[in-house]
């Protein structure tokens, strides 16, 4: 098995148990179990548990990114784009938990901020850019895609935590309903 | 069932100590006794009194929220006007500083996997999204701001100040304390000002 390889292995497994057991709580030799690798290997690839949320933080977003873009009007594009940014059940609420994790972690560990960064303006230009696009008219398209994240980010960890006042759906219309007024669409339409 | 007499004085103190240190350390990294020794008294001390680790992070922030709320009515009912009491709601939330966001953080976090937790969170977050409600009735009450719901209103204020304070709190270099207070106010402006109504502050 090559390195490559080992390493990808490594990560997907360490995304599964950080989401389920917590990067505090995930123990790395039941990472290596999972792997079928040995604990020493996981230690060598990865010398800490942030270099190891980092990588697999990473990890899970390139391998998201690899269906990111997607035919369609532009309108119909940047719904999807919410949509695909938002906890739903499977892949991306795991992620989601990830996400979480990394906020906490990285307010303690400075080390992961550049992680976190660079994650934020990865979306933020993938946003801004689909905006751009559009060629929705006048728009500010940096200060509509920051608004766009944070809302993702307040509803979105509102409805992972299965908040009553936010059920998933409504995230997805309430940000929706932010985006498309900010582009000067009817916010029920998905077509300008 | 006997109480100790300073019982009254110590809860406050180890909810004061129990939210530096875990905003310090993390509720993972605090021992009972590193909040004992902050608060001056003992591990059973702290254990009389809070059963778990996760009850004192959700306690600790319910106390500061308490605190948070008295110190914000007696500013707000300085200030005339709906608009500009938001305006200082605002102001304050990421003012908080890092200690109380990463409180919240911790709380998201323990809420993932822990029920209670999360019924906890849950009640906080309520009750925050009252308060702005609450604002906002009164602004609609003196005709000061469109019949949009309030409810509805504060759910969508909350979670774009949530949002903007976690990369606030990450130090995101592409994110300003004034760019969060814009984008808030022009919220504000945006689903309850009145046309005409000039939006600056």
């Amino acid at each position: 098995m090559s390195a490559q390889r080992t390493r990808e292995r490594i990560l997907d497994a360490a995304v599964e148990r950080i989401a389920s057991d917590g990067i505090d709580a995930v123990r790395i030799a039941r990472i290596a179990m999972d792997a079928r690798v040995s604990t020493a290997l996981v230690h060598y690839h990865f010398a800490t548990r942030e270099a190891l949320l980092a990588e697999a933080l990473e990890h899970s977003f390139v391998t998201a990114g690899e269906v990111s873009d997607r035919e369609g009007d532009p309108a119909t594009r940047l719904r999807w784009m919410v949509e695909s940014c938002l906890p739903l059940p499977g892949e991306q609420e795991r992620d989601w938990v990830l996400w979480v994790e990394l906020w906490l972690r990285a307010v303690r560990h400075p080390e992961l901020r550049p992680t976190a960064a660079r994650l934020y303006a990865r979306m933020h230009d993938w946003f801004r850019e689909a905006i751009e696009e559009g060629d929705f008219g006048p728009v500010d398209a940096g200060a509509i895609a920051d608004r766009t994240l944070a809302l993702i980010d307040g509803f979105g960890v509102r409805a992972l935590l299965g908040d009553p006042a936010m059920p998933l759906e409504r995230a997805r219309e309430e940000v929706w309903h932010a985006l498309a007024g900010d582009l000067g669409l009817r916010a029920g339409t998905s077509s300008s | 069932m006997s109480r100790p007499t300073t019982g009254h004085v110590r809860r406050p103190a180890i909810l004061r100590a129990a939210a530096e240190v875990i905003a310090e350390r993390g509720v993972i990294g605090t021992r009972i006794a590193d909040v004992a020794e902050r608060a001056e008294t003992s591990a059973p001390g702290v254990l009389y009194w809070f059963a778990t680790k996760d009850e004192l992070l959700t306690e600790a922030l319910a106390s500061a929220d308490e605190r948070f709320y008295e110190e914000l009515s007696d500013e707000l009912a300085q200030l005339e006007g709906a608009r500009a009491r938001l305006a200082r709601i605002v102001d304050l939330w990421p003012a908080e500083g890092d200690g109380e966001v990463v409180l919240w953080m911790e709380l998201w976090v323990r809420a993932l996997r822990d029920p209670e937790v999360g019924a906890a969170r849950e009640r906080l977050d309520r009750r925050w999204r009252d308060a702005i409600a609450a604002i906002v009735r009164d602004g609609q009450a003196a005709g000061e701001f469109l019949p949009a719901d309030p409810d509805d209103f504060a759910l969508t204020l909350g979670a774009l100040m949530d949002g903007f304070a976690i990369q606030l709190a990450l130090h995101d270099p592409a994110v300003t304390p004034e760019r969060v207070r814009e984008h808030c106010m022009a919220l504000v402006q945006e689903r309850l000002g009145l046309e005409g109504v000039p939006d600056a502050i």
